[in-house]
């Protein structure tokens, strides 16, 4: 339980973290691979949505925040040594700010997805499935409309998750 | 192609839950089982102990969750269909769609009832909610 | 000819559209936004204008599918009441700009202001009894936050809660009116219908027919009291004046806009718009007896104050009893009165609550007794003053004159028609009228004289508090004089003819309206010469008057304020509520709520005679069975889990059986997500109970066997309930037609609309079928994360206090 994320995170061990390096990135294939076949098959934005957070979730206990911040997404961190509350000015960890992003998209993106039924005539979030034959390599290809809204779903999901477990475990 | 496979296999776990339930039959067991997980369910909320109440609440969200998968049926394979073939008789997809997003507000709402349990401490600095109600 | 319906919609909609932006403009050109709220209220007069002359219903489609649509309707009464409250908007909005200058909340200000003007162009056009009923309520909302203004005030907040519980409660009187005639319309109209005027299927259009089935109904008297406590609690009518003195709180603008010249005047509308469908002797009685007695007793009570906001106050009341009178006494004579005095008193009582404003604004106090010797200051303040007063005086030649003049008309042709205790009519009406014109010179007295010395130097007033009072009083001599030169033969024609539609629209039919000074000693003209005669003569005893009245309205029972605030407090002090349930504590808040959901659900189960089913197997597998055991004992080691790291581990025993079940009820992606979150939830305690006190609550033996003893109830009501709805077999599932129309059928083209083309009917569901409840979970999802954010992150900001 990394709760103060620390340079190094000598209390988890290598074993741990040479599985979370092995384990994450199936995670989230399989999560992409959960979000892409939700139309027909189980999985959806709901389920892929938090399968991917708890991808993100495990690195999170494994390597800290600050791994996540400075390691993936390349970005310097005011250090958090300070005792909440000191720095007046300081709105929250800068990361759950682009968590924020993410599900304002999503949530655009959902509503957006529906707007498009209503530029056709169709009520508002009305779906539909387009086929596509002979296609090389795939052959046959359906594009569902409900993906896009399914891609919203996803995005609030991630977006909404990981702000709540970056902002509580930023304490 | 491998739609197909996998879509045998719930039809397999659901040919084991098939047995037993008769239309028109009370299911006695759930309904056993409920009543109990709502009982303590109940009593983690009057507790004083900020964190038990948000398990009660816990508790009694999951119950529900069950409560309406029950509604939906037990019966019935996976509600997964093929493409223009017919289909048997599935369980209940509507129920399973509510839970689902159900499941995932949850979440929601379980982080926030414990955010808000971490910022009741930190301003009242005690999660016992008889003396929160005094300061 | 028919009105047109865009034009209609426009003017509903347009403040509704200008409220919405006021909060944005005012950031951008500051208090000048007055201006613009002013030219909002203009468009809207002048669309309203161009349907001078219109007559008809125009309807909108709004809810197809359940057949709501929203109906307008334009006759003479709601023409007369949208160019008044246009009109005066115009006025007060441009006033308002000057006035507020110096004022807190001036964003909120007119936007409300804005909000009330849509509603009340709404009450005044809308055809509906339910479209009535919301904007009704609207107007009421509205004007609590104008009343309450200034925040930080106890009397503002007071006043504030007294008008919005008065108001409203009499909107939900007169709600069930509504509902009773809408019930009883069913019977009597083949289709209930809440449409109130303007089509075929009507109420007001068959007014007869629904008067008969009222009364074989034994409903006719109580859809009277109940439509008349509506209007009396909006129209502030004795007893249920009491609101409107209090209500003077609000900055004078409001109280010129809504508490004197439009919102009040919604009660009277509603008198007058079911006056041709209610309109009998029960009506006559009940309607004319309340607005005489308010008349009087109004008048009275403005005599006794020394505000002059509360004796203009307590003169709408009086004006409005007035009006209300004159829609309840059945002759022509009555309808006359109330259409005209809605407009004479429009115009007059606005004039002279800007007065007010004028005098307060710039002499710094608003008591008589400080008052005096204006005239030099204000010259022309005291002669909009002099219009404005002599008409509610009701002194011939000015407008107020007329109005009275058609109301002792009126009673006294109701009076000479029935007789015997009707003849108290006409000599209340005349008494009644005796202390409006005292309190009518009082009033304008504080112009007469020599200036007191504590009052200084009194600067004339900015044009835009001026214009708007003198254009006001300009009206009012124009109507005054029309009835001078009508004398002569020279009639005000388009005045007189409008005058005479909407005198139609309450009811009379084939009316001819026309006005002018008394020529021959008729009654009415006796009446009006006693008014004033027995005025002039008593005015000189002023004072002794309002003293004897403070000394009367001092005794407590007699004040209907005595009750209201008894009641009131009655209800703050008692420990009923707040001793047993409102006691701040979470546990007891649970505890009744769930005793109450577990009674309601017994009692529902008694009452509809549910038979519970017959237990003859158990009907489980043993996967299901071990699965659920599991849950159950996993449930019951988190009540008793010793600390907070156990609880939270067997709680997540729990969830993972859950999952199990779901995969052994055959419901794959409920199993996965689950499982998923699952995890998460057991990340989420922990990071969160790693900064938590190892704070456990001691539980003693009676809390335990009490709670016990509730869990108990909610156990046993959640296994009947769960027993009786599985032993249910609907007939036709809801689930049926998504399984049919959710997948892909066996033959369709290169592109599928009107199924859901997934093999996923759960995925489908929630993406295609009721992707907008989806819209809306996400929508919580996000909340949720902004709710943390907000708590955690930005904890430190706003708690500047």
């Amino acid at each position: 339980m990394s709760a103060d994320p620390r340079p190094t995170d000598s209390d988890t061990t290598i074993i741990a973290q040479t599985s979370t390096r092995v384990v994450v990135p199936i995670i989230l294939l399989v999560a992409i691979a959960l979000l892409l076949q939700g139309h027909n098959l189980p999985g959806g934005g709901f389920i892929a949505g938090v399968l991917t957070v708890t991808g993100f979730a495990l690195i999170y206990i494994i390597y800290g925040l600050r791994y996540v911040e400075q390691g993936l997404l390349h970005r310097t961190v005011v250090p958090r040594s300070l005792p909440a509350g000191d720095d007046e000015s300081q709105a929250g960890p800068p990361i759950s700010k682009e968590f924020g992003e993410i599900f304002t998209t999503g949530l655009a993106l959902a509503a957006g997805s529906g707007l498009v039924a209503m530029a056709f005539d169709l009520p508002f979030l009305s779906q539909g499935v387009l086929f596509v034959e002979g296609l090389p390599l795939y052959g046959h290809v359906e594009f569902a409309s409900a993906l896009a809204f399914d891609l919203g779903v996803y995005l609030v999901v991630v977006g909404g998750l990981l702000t709540i477990l970056a902002v509580v475990g930023a304490e | 192609m491998s739609g197909t496979v996998l879509r045998t296999v719930p039809s397999t776990i659901a040919s084991t839950s098939a047995g037993g339930e008769a239309s028109g039959q009370p299911q006695v067991i759930l309904a056993v089982v409920l009543g109990l997980l709502f009982a303590l369910g109940t009593f983690l909320v009057l507790r004083k102990d900020v964190v038990r109440v948000v398990w009660g609440v816990t508790i009694i969200s999951q119950a529900a969750n069950v409560y309406l998968v029950t509604m939906g049926g037990l019966r019935g394979s996976v509600p997964i269909l093929s493409h223009g073939g017919a289909h048997g008789a599935v369980t209940d997809p509507l129920v399973q769609a509510l839970v689902l997003t159900a499941i995932v507000i949850g979440f929601g709402t379980t982080a926030f009832a414990l955010v808000l349990t971490y910022r009741v401490y930190e301003e009242h600095g005690t999660i016992d909610l008889s003396e929160v109600n005094e300061r | 000819m028919q009105p047109s319906q865009g034009v209609l919609l426009a003017v509903l909609a347009l403040p509704f559209l200008a409220a919405a932006v006021t909060p944005l403009l005012y950031r951008v050109v500051g208090e000048r936004v007055a201006y613009f709220a002013a030219a909002v209220a203009a468009g809207a007069f002048a669309l309203i204008a161009s349907q001078f002359g219109t007559h008809g219903t125009v309807s909108l489609q709004w809810i197809p599918a359940l057949d709501v649509s929203l109906a307008l309707y334009v006759d003479g009464l709601s023409l007369l009441l949208g160019l008044i409250v246009s009109g005066v908007g115009v006025l007060i909005f441009t006033y308002s700009g000057a006035y507020m200058h110096d004022e807190p909340g001036k964003a909120k200000y007119y936007t409300t202001l804005l909000v009330f003007m849509g509603a009340m162009l709404g009450v005044a056009f809308a055809a509906d009894l339910l479209a009535l009923f919301v904007f009704w309520e609207l107007t009421s909302v509205s004007s609590f936050i104008l009343i309450g203004h200034y925040q930080d005030q106890d009397d503002s907040q007071y006043a504030a809660r007294k008008a919005m519980f008065i108001t409203v409660a009499g909107g939900l009187f007169m709600l069930v009116g509504f509902l009773l005639l809408y019930t009883v319309s069913g019977d009597v109209l083949g289709e209930a219908t809440f449409r109130l005027v303007g089509t075929e299927g009507a109420l007001i259009e068959n007014a007869g027919a629904m008067q008969e089935g009222l009364r074989s109904a034994g409903l006719f008297v109580p859809v009277v009291v109940l439509i008349g406590i509506g209007a009396a609690a909006k129209s502030a009518q004795v007893p249920l004046h009491i609101w409107l003195p209090n209500a003077m709180e609000a900055p004078t603008p409001v109280s010129a806009f809504l508490h004197s010249a439009t919102m009040v005047k919604a009660g009277v509308y509603l008198v007058g718009r079911f006056r041709p469908l209610l309109g009998t002797p029960e009506w006559e009685l009940f309607f004319a007896t309340l607005g005489l007695l308010t008349m009087t007793v109004a008048a009275i009570l403005a005599v006794a104050a020394d505000d002059i906001k509360e004796l203009l106050a307590y003169s709408t009341a009086s004006h409005l009893g007035l009006i209300i009178a004159g829609f309840g006494l059945q002759s022509v004579y009555g309808a006359e009165t109330g259409a005209f005095h809605i407009l004479n008193h429009a115009l007059f009582k606005a004039a002279l609550f800007l007065v007010a404003g004028i005098v307060a604004h710039e002499a710094g106090t608003r008591l008589l007794s400080e008052l005096g010797g204006l005239w030099r200051a204000l010259p022309i303040t005291a002669a909009v003053a002099a219009i404005a007063a002599l008409g509610m005086a009701g002194l011939p030649p000015f407008n107020g004159f007329y109005s009275k003049e058609l109301l002792f008309e009126a009673t006294y042709h109701a009076a000479e028609h029935a007789g015997g205790l009707w003849w108290l009519l006409p000599a209340v009406a005349v008494f009644g009228s005796i202390f409006t014109f005292l309190y009518s010179i009082r009033f304008l007295s504080l112009f007469a004289g020599e200036k007191p010395e504590a009052i200084e130097h009194v600067h004339s007033p900015p044009m835009a508090m001026l214009a708007p009072p003198v254009l006001l009083a300009t009206l009012a001599g124009i109507v005054g004089l029309g009835g001078v030169s009508a004398t002569a033969g020279i009639h005000l024609g388009p005045l007189e003819h409008f005058i005479e539609r909407v005198v139609e629209a309450v009811g009379a039919s084939e009316p001819h309206f026309g006005y002018h000074l008394p020529t021959s000693l008729t009654p009415a003209a006796g009446m009006s010469a006693i008014t004033i005669v027995v005025g002039a003569v008593t005015y000189p005893f002023y004072g002794r008057i309002a003293a004897g009245v403070q000394r009367l309205i001092a005794i407590d029972p007699i004040r209907p304020n005595f009750y209201y605030d008894g009641l009131v407090s009655w209800l703050d002090r008692t420990t009923i509520v707040s001793g047993t349930v409102h006691t701040g504590r979470l546990r007891t808040y649970a505890t009744w709520f769930f005793l109450a959901v577990a009674g309601l659900a017994i009692a529902g189960y008694s009452g509809a005679g549910v038979v519970f089913p017959a237990i003859s197997s158990l009907a489980a597998e043993p996967a299901m069975v071990i699965v659920l055991a599991v849950a159950v004992v996993a449930a019951l080691a988190v009540t008793r889990a010793p600390s907070h790291i156990a609880g939270v581990l067997t709680l997540s025993i729990l969830g993972f059986m859950v999952a199990i079940f779901y995969i052994l009820a055959s419901a794959p992606d409920l199993a996965l997500t689950q499982l998923v979150i699952e995890t998460l939830v057991l990340v989420l305690f922990l990071l969160i109970l790693d900064h938590l006190p190892e704070f456990y609550g001691e539980v003693d033996r009676i809390r335990a066997l009490r709670d016990g003893a509730v869990s108990a109830v909610v156990g046993i009501t959640v296994f009947l309930t769960v027993l009786v709805s599985t032993a249910a077999t609907p007939g036709k599932p809801i689930a049926q037609y998504f399984i049919e129309r959710a997948g892909v059928p066996a033959e369709h083209g290169s592109t599928l609309l009107d199924f859901g083309g997934g093999g996923n009917i759960v995925n489908v569901i929630l993406v295609d079928f009721r992707a907008f409840d989806t819209m809306g979970e996400i929508s919580v999802i996000a909340m949720a994360a902004l709710s943390v954010i907000t708590l955690i992150a930005m904890r430190e900001r706003g708690e500047t206090q």
